[in-house]
C-alpha cells in the first residue's frame, strides 16, 4: 500500500514538473481553453451514456434493440472518453501534487476508474447480448449503476474546487 | 438603461441573491447542477445535430430521433436555464458588466432563431427526408450552426467564471 502511495505521488511530482505541467501552470488561457474542450467532452460522453442507460431504463427508443443503438453511439462515447482523459491529464498536470492530497479528485479518480471498468464490461455485455438473455432487473440495475458511478466522476469534478 | 442598472443593483441587494452569493452550499449546488444538465442538454442537442448531418443514427428516422429526444432537451434545457438564472441571481451587477455574459445570451438568442428556423423550413419536411442516406443541406447547416454556436456558449459560460471578481 505504502509502495503504491508513494509511486502515486512519484507520478504526481513528475507530472506537475514536466514541461506540460509547466507549460499550463503558466499560461493565462491555456487552462481555462483545456477546461472548455473537457466540457464539451462531458456533455457528449454524457450524452450518450444517458442515451443508452435511459434506453436500458425502458425509456426512450422502445422499438430499438439497445445494442443497436450502443454500436451507434460507440465511437462517439469512446472518442469523448479519450478527449475528457487527454483534456483531464493536462488540467491534473498543471497542479498534479495539489490534487494527490484533494479529497474530490480521489473519489473522482476511483469512479473514473470503476465507470470505466463497469462501462465495458458488465455494462457492455448486458447491452450487446439478446433482449432475452438478461431479465429487466439486471438491465435496469446496469443502467443504474451506471448512471451512478459517472455520476460520482462528475460529481467528484465540480468538487475538487471547492474542498 | 438608468432603469436596468438599478433593477441590477436591487436584485444584488435582496437576501435571494445575497443566499446564493454568501451561502457554503448555495452556488457550488446550483453551479454543479448547471454544469453536469449538459450531459443532458448538450449531450443529445449534439447526438440530434449529428444525425441532422448524417453522421451517427442513420438507419433510424430524424423524426423519430426529434421526438424521442424532445422530452430530454426540452427538460435539459428548462434546467439550463432555471439554474442559469439563479446564478446570475448570485451576482447579477457583476456578470452582467462581463462581455461574455452578454456574448452568450446574444449566441442563446441565435440557437433559439436557428431552431425557429429548422422547424418552420426543412424540419417541417423531415417525413420526405427522413430515411436518405444524405440528409438536405439545410438540415446540414442547422446542425452545424447549432455545434458551433453551443461549443462557443459553453466557451463564453466558462469563460464568466474567470472574468468574475474573485470573492
Amino acid at each position: 500500500m505504502h509502495a503504491i502511495a508513494n509511486g502515486l505521488y512519484s507520478f504526481c511530482h513528475w507530472a506537475l514538473e514536466s514541461s506540460f505541467g509547466h507549460g499550463v501552470r503558466d499560461s493565462v488561457w491555456l487552462f481555462p481553453a483545456i477546461e472548455i474542450c473537457h466540457l464539451i467532452g462531458l456533455a457528449i460522453l454524457g450524452g450518450t451514456v444517458l442515451l443508452i442507460d435511459f434506453r436500458l431504463l425502458g425509456m426512450r427508443f422502445q422499438n430499438e434493440p439497445v445494442a443497436n443503438l450502443w454500436r451507434d453511439v460507440q465511437p462517439l462515447m469512446i472518442g469523448s472518453i479519450v478527449v475528457m482523459l487527454v483534456s483531464g491529464f493536462f488540467l491534473f498536470s498543471s497542479e498534479a501534487v495539489k490534487m494527490y492530497g484533494n479529497a474530490a479528485f480521489r473519489l473522482k479518480m476511483v469512479s473514473l476508474l470503476l465507470a470505466i471498468i463497469f462501462t465495458f464490461t458488465i455494462h457492455r455485455q448486458i447491452t450487446l447480448a439478446d433482449e432475452t438473455r438478461y431479465s429487466p432487473f439486471w438491465r435496469k440495475t446496469a443502467a443504474v449503476v451506471s448512471i451512478l458511478l459517472w455520476a460520482g466522476v462528475g460529481i467528484g469534478g465540480r468538487a475538487i474546487g471547492y474542498v | 438603461m438608468h432603469l436596468f442598472a438599478s433593477f441590477l443593483q436591487w436584485l444584488h441587494d435582496t437576501s435571494f441573491s445575497e443566499y446564493i452569493r454568501d451561502s457554503t452550499y448555495g452556488e457550488p449546488v446550483i453551479e454543479s447542477v448547471h454544469v453536469l444538465t449538459l450531459t443532458l442538454f448538450l449531450g443529445f442537442a449534439v447526438l440530434l445535430d449529428l444525425r441532422l448531418l448524417g453522421l451517427v443514427m442513420r438507419r433510424k428516422r430524424a423524426s423519430e430521433v426529434l421526438a424521442q429526444f424532445n422530452p430530454y432537451l426540452a427538460g435539459g434545457f428548462t434546467i439550463m436555464v432555471i439554474s442559469g438564472v439563479l446564478l446570475f441571481c448570485g451576482d447579477p451587477v457583476n456578470f452582467y458588466s462581463t462581455i461574455f455574459f452578454k456574448v452568450k445570451m446574444i449566441m442563446l438568442v441565435l440557437a433559439g432563431v436557428n431552431v425557429l428556423i429548422f422547424n418552420t423550413t426543412i424540419g417541417r419536411k423531415v417525413s420526405e427526408w427522413d430515411l436518405s442516406p444524405n440528409t438536405p443541406r439545410g438540415a446540414k447547416i442547422a446542425g452545424i450552426v447549432s455545434l458551433v454556436l453551443w461549443a462557443a456558449i459553453v466557451a463564453a459560460g466558462r469563460a464568466i467564471a474567470y472574468a468574475l471578481p474573485p470573492p
